[in-house]
Protein backbone atom coordinates (compact mmCIF):
# COMPACT_ATOMS: atom_id res chain seq x y z
CA UNK A 1 0.00 0.00 0.00
CA UNK A 2 1.26 3.47 -0.92
CA UNK A 3 0.74 6.75 0.88
CA UNK A 4 1.69 10.35 0.27
CA UNK A 5 3.27 12.03 3.26
CA UNK A 6 3.31 15.80 3.55
CA UNK A 7 5.97 16.63 6.05
CA UNK A 8 8.01 19.72 6.94
CA UNK A 9 11.63 18.67 7.23
CA UNK A 10 14.30 21.09 8.37
CA UNK A 11 12.04 24.00 7.51
CA UNK A 12 11.08 22.80 4.04
CA UNK A 13 7.73 21.35 3.04
CA UNK A 14 8.20 17.99 1.39
CA UNK A 15 5.82 15.58 -0.24
CA UNK A 16 7.05 12.00 -0.17
CA UNK A 17 5.55 8.89 -1.73
CA UNK A 18 6.11 5.99 0.64
CA UNK A 19 5.12 2.40 1.07
CA UNK A 20 3.05 2.30 4.25
CA UNK A 21 5.50 -0.08 5.90
CA UNK A 22 8.30 2.51 5.59
CA UNK A 23 9.72 3.75 8.88
CA UNK A 24 10.57 7.45 9.22
CA UNK A 25 14.31 6.74 9.52
CA UNK A 26 14.29 5.04 6.09
CA UNK A 27 12.18 7.77 4.54
CA UNK A 28 14.63 10.42 5.78
CA UNK A 29 17.70 8.51 4.67
CA UNK A 30 16.62 6.89 1.43
CA UNK A 31 14.14 9.37 0.03
CA UNK A 32 15.21 12.71 1.49
CA UNK A 33 18.93 11.80 1.68
CA UNK A 34 19.28 13.02 5.24
CA UNK A 35 21.95 10.52 6.11
CA UNK A 36 22.71 11.93 9.54
CA UNK A 37 19.83 9.73 10.66
CA UNK A 38 21.43 6.40 11.50
CA UNK A 39 19.80 3.07 12.14
CA UNK A 40 21.57 0.99 14.76
CA UNK A 41 19.08 -1.44 16.24
CA UNK A 42 15.63 -0.69 14.77
CA UNK A 43 14.17 -1.63 18.14
CA UNK A 44 14.15 1.73 19.90
CA UNK A 45 17.16 0.98 22.07
CA UNK A 46 20.20 2.71 20.59
CA UNK A 47 18.73 6.09 19.71
CA UNK A 48 21.00 6.62 16.67
CA UNK A 49 17.89 7.46 14.63
CA UNK A 50 16.77 10.25 16.97
CA UNK A 51 15.08 13.23 15.30
CA UNK A 52 12.83 16.03 16.53
CA UNK A 53 9.15 15.47 15.76
CA UNK A 54 7.09 18.59 16.43
CA UNK A 55 9.81 19.88 18.74
CA UNK A 56 10.41 16.73 20.82
CA UNK A 57 12.98 14.02 20.31
CA UNK A 58 11.74 10.64 19.14
CA UNK A 59 13.28 7.49 17.69
CA UNK A 60 12.53 7.56 13.99
CA UNK A 61 13.02 3.80 13.56
CA UNK A 62 9.88 3.30 15.63
CA UNK A 63 7.64 5.62 13.65
CA UNK A 64 5.78 4.80 10.47
CA UNK A 65 6.31 7.41 7.78
CA UNK A 66 2.58 7.42 7.07
CA UNK A 67 2.02 8.41 10.71
CA UNK A 68 4.00 11.68 10.47
CA UNK A 69 1.87 13.10 7.66
CA UNK A 70 1.23 16.75 8.49
CA UNK A 71 4.00 16.96 11.08
CA UNK A 72 7.39 18.63 11.36
CA UNK A 73 10.78 16.96 11.59
CA UNK A 74 14.19 18.38 12.42
CA UNK A 75 17.43 16.48 11.84
CA UNK A 76 20.96 17.56 12.64
CA UNK A 77 21.25 18.90 9.08
CA UNK A 78 18.71 21.56 10.07
CA UNK A 79 19.83 22.70 13.51
CA UNK A 80 22.03 25.55 12.27
CA UNK A 81 20.14 27.85 9.94
CA UNK A 82 23.32 29.33 8.50
CA UNK A 83 24.73 26.41 6.53
CA UNK A 84 28.27 27.79 6.72
CA UNK A 85 28.37 27.53 10.47
CA UNK A 86 28.20 24.79 13.03
CA UNK A 87 25.83 24.87 15.94
CA UNK A 88 27.61 25.53 19.28
CA UNK A 89 26.85 21.95 20.34
CA UNK A 90 28.59 20.66 17.21
CA UNK A 91 31.59 22.92 17.87
CA UNK A 92 31.86 21.69 21.43
CA UNK A 93 31.67 18.04 20.38
CA UNK A 94 34.60 18.65 18.04
CA UNK A 95 36.65 20.61 20.57
CA UNK A 96 36.08 18.12 23.38
CA UNK A 97 36.54 14.88 21.43
CA UNK A 98 32.85 14.14 21.96
CA UNK A 99 32.91 11.60 19.17
CA UNK A 100 34.94 8.59 18.22
CA UNK A 101 33.42 6.60 15.36
CA UNK A 102 30.67 9.20 14.97
CA UNK A 103 27.78 6.82 14.46
CA UNK A 104 25.83 8.00 17.51
CA UNK A 105 26.90 11.63 17.15
CA UNK A 106 24.10 13.29 15.17
CA UNK A 107 21.53 11.79 17.51
CA UNK A 108 23.61 12.68 20.59
CA UNK A 109 23.69 16.27 19.39
CA UNK A 110 19.92 16.33 18.98
CA UNK A 111 19.39 14.86 22.45
CA UNK A 112 21.82 17.44 23.81
CA UNK A 113 19.89 20.18 22.02
CA UNK A 114 16.61 18.93 23.50
CA UNK A 115 18.14 18.82 26.96
CA UNK A 116 19.75 22.26 26.78
CA UNK A 117 16.60 23.83 25.37
CA UNK A 118 14.62 22.59 28.35
CA UNK A 119 17.37 22.91 30.93
CA UNK A 120 20.12 25.36 29.86
CA UNK A 121 22.41 24.60 32.83
CA UNK A 122 22.08 20.87 33.53
CA UNK A 123 24.10 19.04 36.16
CA UNK A 124 26.28 16.13 35.05
CA UNK A 125 23.62 13.73 36.31
CA UNK A 126 20.91 15.52 34.35
CA UNK A 127 23.05 15.30 31.23
CA UNK A 128 23.50 11.57 31.73
CA UNK A 129 19.75 11.08 32.13
CA UNK A 130 19.17 13.32 29.12
CA UNK A 131 21.26 11.07 26.86
CA UNK A 132 20.11 7.79 28.41
CA UNK A 133 18.25 7.01 25.19
CA UNK A 134 21.40 7.30 23.08
CA UNK A 135 23.95 4.52 23.13
CA UNK A 136 27.58 5.15 22.21
CA UNK A 137 29.14 1.78 21.43
CA UNK A 138 32.61 3.31 21.54
CA UNK A 139 31.53 4.00 25.15
CA UNK A 140 32.83 7.53 24.82
CA UNK A 141 30.32 8.90 27.26
CA UNK A 142 32.72 10.86 29.41
CA UNK A 143 33.78 13.20 26.61
CA UNK A 144 30.20 13.41 25.34
CA UNK A 145 29.13 14.67 28.75
CA UNK A 146 32.07 17.11 28.78
CA UNK A 147 31.05 18.33 25.32
CA UNK A 148 27.49 18.98 26.45
CA UNK A 149 28.71 20.84 29.54
CA UNK A 150 30.90 23.00 27.32
CA UNK A 151 27.99 23.58 24.92
CA UNK A 152 25.78 24.70 27.80
CA UNK A 153 28.36 27.33 28.74
CA UNK A 154 28.88 28.49 25.19
CA UNK A 155 25.15 28.77 24.50
CA UNK A 156 24.70 30.73 27.74
CA UNK A 157 27.55 33.08 26.73
CA UNK A 158 26.09 33.51 23.26
CA UNK A 159 22.70 34.29 24.73
CA UNK A 160 24.19 36.86 27.11
CA UNK A 161 26.18 38.42 24.29
CA UNK A 162 23.08 38.60 22.10
CA UNK A 163 21.10 40.21 24.90
CA UNK A 164 23.73 42.84 25.61
CA UNK A 165 24.06 43.60 21.92
CA UNK A 166 27.72 42.66 21.71
CA UNK A 167 27.10 39.45 19.83
CA UNK A 168 27.47 39.25 16.10
CA UNK B 1 12.84 -2.66 7.57
CA UNK B 2 9.32 -4.03 7.89
CA UNK B 3 9.12 -7.01 5.59
CA UNK B 4 5.40 -7.44 5.15
CA UNK B 5 3.05 -4.97 3.54
CA UNK B 6 0.50 -3.27 5.75
CA UNK B 7 -2.85 -1.65 5.21
CA UNK B 8 -2.52 1.62 7.10
CA UNK B 9 -5.34 3.86 8.20
CA UNK B 10 -5.40 6.87 10.46
CA UNK B 11 -8.96 7.96 11.25
CA UNK B 12 -9.39 11.43 12.66
CA UNK B 13 -12.15 10.50 15.08
CA UNK B 14 -12.70 7.87 17.75
CA UNK B 15 -15.83 6.52 15.99
CA UNK B 16 -13.67 6.10 12.89
CA UNK B 17 -11.26 3.91 14.86
CA UNK B 18 -14.08 1.93 16.47
CA UNK B 19 -15.63 1.30 13.02
CA UNK B 20 -12.41 -0.30 11.81
CA UNK B 21 -12.10 -2.39 14.97
CA UNK B 22 -15.76 -3.45 14.61
CA UNK B 23 -15.12 -4.56 11.06
CA UNK B 24 -11.73 -6.22 11.44
CA UNK B 25 -11.39 -7.12 15.14
CA UNK B 26 -8.20 -9.07 15.73
CA UNK B 27 -7.09 -8.46 12.15
CA UNK B 28 -6.59 -4.78 12.94
CA UNK B 29 -3.67 -3.77 15.16
CA UNK B 30 -3.94 -0.48 16.99
CA UNK B 31 -0.90 1.80 16.78
CA UNK B 32 -0.61 4.46 19.46
CA UNK B 33 2.93 5.56 20.38
CA UNK B 34 4.34 2.41 18.77
CA UNK B 35 7.17 2.05 21.27
CA UNK B 36 6.53 -1.69 21.57
CA UNK B 37 4.66 -2.37 18.33
CA UNK B 38 7.20 -0.88 15.94
CA UNK B 39 10.22 -2.73 17.39
CA UNK B 40 8.19 -5.93 17.15
CA UNK B 41 7.27 -5.15 13.55
CA UNK B 42 10.87 -4.29 12.68
CA UNK B 43 11.99 -7.61 14.13
CA UNK B 44 9.21 -9.52 12.37
CA UNK B 45 7.74 -10.59 15.72
CA UNK B 46 4.51 -8.73 14.99
CA UNK B 47 3.16 -9.07 11.46
CA UNK B 48 -0.10 -7.14 11.34
CA UNK B 49 -1.91 -6.97 8.01
CA UNK B 50 -3.79 -3.87 9.03
CA UNK B 51 -2.58 -1.06 11.27
CA UNK B 52 -4.95 1.58 12.57
CA UNK B 53 -3.18 4.61 14.00
CA UNK B 54 -4.65 6.73 16.78
CA UNK B 55 -2.31 9.59 16.07
CA UNK B 56 -4.76 11.63 14.04
CA UNK B 57 -7.62 11.27 16.51
CA UNK B 58 -8.20 14.69 18.02
CA UNK B 59 -9.49 13.43 21.35
CA UNK B 60 -8.19 11.03 24.05
CA UNK B 61 -5.20 13.25 24.77
CA UNK B 62 -6.29 15.27 27.79
CA UNK B 63 -6.07 14.93 31.56
CA UNK B 64 -9.17 16.09 33.41
CA UNK B 65 -10.33 16.37 36.99
CA UNK B 66 -13.55 14.44 37.61
CA UNK B 67 -14.09 14.90 41.32
CA UNK B 68 -12.64 11.92 43.16
CA UNK B 69 -10.67 10.71 40.19
CA UNK B 70 -8.56 11.92 37.29
CA UNK B 71 -9.44 10.94 33.74
CA UNK B 72 -6.40 10.36 31.58
CA UNK B 73 -6.99 9.96 27.86
CA UNK B 74 -5.40 6.86 26.41
CA UNK B 75 -3.34 8.92 23.94
CA UNK B 76 -1.62 10.94 26.67
CA UNK B 77 2.11 10.42 26.24
CA UNK B 78 4.39 9.31 29.07
CA UNK B 79 6.18 12.68 29.22
CA UNK B 80 2.85 14.35 29.90
CA UNK B 81 1.86 11.78 32.53
CA UNK B 82 5.20 12.48 34.22
CA UNK B 83 4.78 16.26 34.24
CA UNK B 84 1.05 16.99 34.21
CA UNK B 85 0.29 19.11 37.31
CA UNK B 86 -2.97 17.28 38.05
CA UNK B 87 -1.32 13.86 37.90
CA UNK B 88 1.73 14.98 39.87
CA UNK B 89 -0.55 16.36 42.58
CA UNK B 90 -3.28 13.73 42.73
CA UNK B 91 -1.71 10.52 41.38
CA UNK B 92 1.98 10.86 42.25
CA UNK B 93 2.72 7.12 42.04
CA UNK B 94 1.62 7.24 38.40
CA UNK B 95 3.68 10.31 37.51
CA UNK B 96 6.70 8.74 39.24
CA UNK B 97 6.20 5.57 37.20
CA UNK B 98 5.95 7.57 33.97
CA UNK B 99 9.21 9.38 34.74
CA UNK B 100 11.04 6.06 34.81
CA UNK B 101 9.75 4.63 31.52
CA UNK B 102 12.39 3.97 28.87
CA UNK B 103 14.23 7.18 28.06
CA UNK B 104 13.47 10.73 26.92
CA UNK B 105 12.58 9.75 23.35
CA UNK B 106 10.37 6.86 24.44
CA UNK B 107 8.53 9.06 26.94
CA UNK B 108 7.97 11.67 24.23
CA UNK B 109 6.15 9.20 22.01
CA UNK B 110 4.77 6.28 24.02
CA UNK B 111 1.27 6.56 25.45
CA UNK B 112 -0.38 5.35 28.63
CA UNK B 113 -3.15 3.62 26.68
CA UNK B 114 -0.61 1.84 24.52
CA UNK B 115 1.39 0.63 27.52
CA UNK B 116 -1.73 -0.53 29.34
CA UNK B 117 -3.07 -2.34 26.27
CA UNK B 118 0.29 -3.99 25.55
CA UNK B 119 0.41 -5.16 29.19
CA UNK B 120 4.04 -6.09 29.39
CA UNK B 121 4.27 -7.52 32.92
CA UNK B 122 7.28 -5.31 33.68
CA UNK B 123 5.69 -2.09 32.44
CA UNK B 124 6.10 0.78 34.87
CA UNK B 125 2.46 1.82 35.00
CA UNK B 126 1.01 -1.53 36.01
CA UNK B 127 1.73 -1.68 39.75
CA UNK B 128 0.98 2.04 40.09
CA UNK B 129 -2.44 1.59 38.48
CA UNK B 130 -3.18 -1.51 40.52
CA UNK B 131 -2.16 0.08 43.81
CA UNK B 132 -4.21 3.18 42.94
CA UNK B 133 -7.35 1.15 42.27
CA UNK B 134 -7.55 2.58 38.76
CA UNK B 135 -10.14 1.62 36.18
CA UNK B 136 -9.60 1.15 32.46
CA UNK B 137 -12.36 2.39 30.16
CA UNK B 138 -13.00 0.40 27.00
CA UNK B 139 -15.20 1.42 24.10
CA UNK B 140 -16.55 -0.44 21.10
CA UNK B 141 -19.22 0.02 18.44
CA UNK B 142 -21.35 -2.90 19.63
CA UNK B 143 -20.95 -2.83 23.41
CA UNK B 144 -20.48 0.88 24.02
CA UNK B 145 -18.50 1.86 27.05
CA UNK B 146 -17.44 -0.24 30.00
CA UNK B 147 -15.15 0.22 33.00
CA UNK B 148 -12.86 -2.57 34.09
CA UNK B 149 -10.76 -2.41 37.24
CA UNK B 150 -7.00 -2.70 36.75
CA UNK B 151 -7.17 -5.87 38.86
CA UNK B 152 -9.47 -7.48 36.28
CA UNK B 153 -8.05 -5.80 33.18
CA UNK B 154 -4.58 -7.33 33.43
CA UNK B 155 -5.13 -11.03 32.83
CA UNK B 156 -1.75 -12.51 32.03
CA UNK B 157 1.42 -11.87 30.06
CA UNK B 158 0.42 -9.32 27.39
CA UNK B 159 -3.17 -10.44 27.78
CA UNK B 160 -5.91 -8.08 28.91
CA UNK B 161 -9.68 -7.99 29.24
CA UNK B 162 -9.87 -5.89 26.07
CA UNK B 163 -11.98 -7.50 23.35
CA UNK B 164 -10.60 -7.26 19.80
CA UNK B 165 -13.31 -4.77 18.82
CA UNK B 166 -12.60 -2.54 21.82
CA UNK B 167 -10.25 0.36 22.32
CA UNK B 168 -8.83 1.58 25.62
CA UNK B 169 -10.01 5.18 25.72
CA UNK B 170 -9.45 6.38 29.29
CA UNK B 171 -7.57 5.51 32.42
CA UNK B 172 -9.48 6.67 35.51
CA UNK B 173 -7.34 6.99 38.60
CA UNK B 174 -8.67 7.74 42.10
CA UNK B 175 -7.02 10.73 43.68
CA UNK B 176 -4.64 10.22 46.54
CA UNK B 177 -6.46 10.94 49.79
CA UNK B 178 -5.26 13.91 51.83
CA UNK B 179 -2.48 12.92 54.19
CA UNK B 180 -1.65 9.69 52.35
CA UNK B 181 1.68 8.91 50.74
CA UNK B 182 2.35 7.27 47.37
CA UNK B 183 5.57 5.94 45.90
CA UNK B 184 6.85 3.92 42.96
CA UNK B 185 10.21 2.22 42.54
CA UNK B 186 11.75 0.01 39.92
CA UNK B 187 14.71 -2.33 39.96
CA UNK B 188 16.54 -2.77 36.65
CA UNK B 189 20.06 -3.37 35.39
CA UNK B 190 20.35 -0.08 33.55
CA UNK B 191 18.21 2.97 32.93
CA UNK B 192 15.88 2.27 30.05
CA UNK B 193 15.76 -1.49 30.46
CA UNK B 194 12.60 -3.19 31.57
CA UNK B 195 12.24 -3.59 35.32
CA UNK B 196 13.16 -6.90 36.90
CA UNK B 197 10.63 -6.04 39.56
CA UNK B 198 8.77 -2.84 40.28
CA UNK B 199 6.46 -1.80 43.07
CA UNK B 200 4.00 0.88 44.08
CA UNK B 201 2.57 1.66 47.51
CA UNK B 202 -0.23 3.99 48.54
CA UNK B 203 -0.53 4.33 52.28
CA UNK B 204 -2.08 6.36 55.05
CA UNK B 205 0.37 7.50 57.70
CA UNK B 206 -1.48 5.27 60.14
CA UNK B 207 -4.49 3.03 59.89
CA UNK B 208 -6.04 0.65 57.39
CA UNK B 209 -6.61 0.81 53.67
CA UNK B 210 -3.11 1.00 52.23
CA UNK B 211 -2.24 -0.89 49.06
CA UNK B 212 0.98 -2.43 47.78
CA UNK B 213 1.34 -3.77 44.24
CA UNK B 214 4.20 -5.50 42.47
CA UNK B 215 5.09 -5.95 38.80
CA UNK B 216 7.50 -8.23 36.98
CA UNK B 217 6.72 -11.17 39.23
CA UNK B 218 4.44 -13.11 36.92
CA UNK B 219 2.23 -12.56 33.92
CA UNK B 220 0.24 -9.80 35.58
CA UNK B 221 0.76 -7.25 38.35
CA UNK B 222 -0.21 -8.48 41.81
CA UNK B 223 -1.28 -6.92 45.06
CA UNK B 224 0.32 -7.93 48.34
CA UNK B 225 -1.95 -8.47 51.33
CA UNK B 226 -0.98 -5.74 53.77
CA UNK B 227 -4.34 -5.52 55.54
CA UNK B 228 -3.73 -5.03 59.24
CA UNK B 229 -0.20 -3.73 58.75
CA UNK B 230 0.81 -0.18 59.62
CA UNK B 231 -2.16 0.27 61.94
CA UNK B 232 0.06 2.04 64.41
CA UNK B 233 2.45 3.54 61.86
CA UNK B 234 5.06 1.94 59.63
CA UNK B 235 7.68 0.68 62.05
CA UNK B 236 10.40 -1.77 61.07
CA UNK B 237 8.26 -4.81 61.91
CA UNK B 238 5.35 -3.66 59.71
CA UNK B 239 7.70 -2.80 56.86
CA UNK B 240 9.32 -6.25 57.10
CA UNK B 241 5.88 -7.87 57.15
CA UNK B 242 4.91 -5.93 53.99
CA UNK B 243 8.06 -7.32 52.36
CA UNK B 244 7.03 -10.83 53.36
CA UNK B 245 3.56 -10.21 51.94
CA UNK B 246 5.17 -9.16 48.65
CA UNK B 247 7.22 -12.37 48.63
CA UNK B 248 4.04 -14.39 49.14
CA UNK B 249 2.18 -12.44 46.45
CA UNK B 250 5.00 -13.19 44.00
CA UNK B 251 4.56 -16.97 44.14
CA UNK B 252 3.88 -17.08 40.38
CA UNK B 253 7.08 -15.24 39.45
CA UNK B 254 8.62 -16.66 36.29
CA UNK B 255 12.33 -16.81 35.66
CA UNK B 256 13.88 -15.34 32.53
CA UNK B 257 17.33 -15.05 31.01
CA UNK B 258 18.38 -12.39 33.52
CA UNK B 259 16.86 -13.55 36.79
CA UNK B 260 15.32 -16.74 38.11
CA UNK B 261 11.98 -16.83 39.87
CA UNK B 262 13.37 -17.07 43.41
CA UNK B 263 15.60 -14.05 42.83
CA UNK B 264 12.63 -12.05 41.58
CA UNK B 265 10.64 -13.00 44.67
CA UNK B 266 13.46 -11.88 46.94
CA UNK B 267 13.79 -8.65 45.01
CA UNK B 268 10.03 -8.18 45.34
CA UNK B 269 10.46 -8.48 49.10
CA UNK B 270 13.32 -5.98 49.21
CA UNK B 271 11.66 -3.44 46.92
CA UNK B 272 8.32 -3.79 48.67
CA UNK B 273 10.03 -2.74 51.90
CA UNK B 274 11.67 0.20 50.18
CA UNK B 275 8.53 1.43 48.47
CA UNK B 276 6.50 1.10 51.68
CA UNK B 277 9.12 3.13 53.55
CA UNK B 278 9.10 5.75 50.79
CA UNK B 279 5.30 6.03 50.73
CA UNK B 280 5.06 6.10 54.51
CA UNK B 281 7.63 8.89 54.66
CA UNK B 282 5.43 10.96 52.34
CA UNK B 283 2.25 10.33 54.33
CA UNK B 284 1.28 12.66 57.14
CA UNK B 285 3.00 11.36 60.24
CA UNK B 286 0.63 9.91 62.85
Amino acid sequence: MKATVQVRVNGQDRSVEVDTRTIVADMLREQLRLTSVHIGCATGNCGACTVFLDGRTVKSCCLLAADVDGHEILTVEGIETNSDELHPIQECFIENQGLQCGYCTPAMILSALALLTENPRPTEEEIRHGIAGNLCRCTGYHFIVTSIQAAAERMAQNATAALSGTGT
Amino acid sequence: MISIEIEFSSPDTLPGVLDILAEYGDDATVLSGGMSLLPMMNLGLATPDRVVSLNRVGTLCSVTDDGDELVIGSRVRHAQVAADPLIVRHCPALSSAAKRIGDVQVRNRGTIGGSVSHADPSADYLPALLASGADIVLESRSAGRRRVSAAEFFVDLMLTAREPTELVTEIRVPKLQPGWGAAYIRFARIEGSFAIVNAAAILPGRGPGGTLALGGVGGRPVTADIAGLGESGWDDASVAAAGDAAFEASANARGDTMSDAEYKREMARVHARRVVRAAAALAAQP
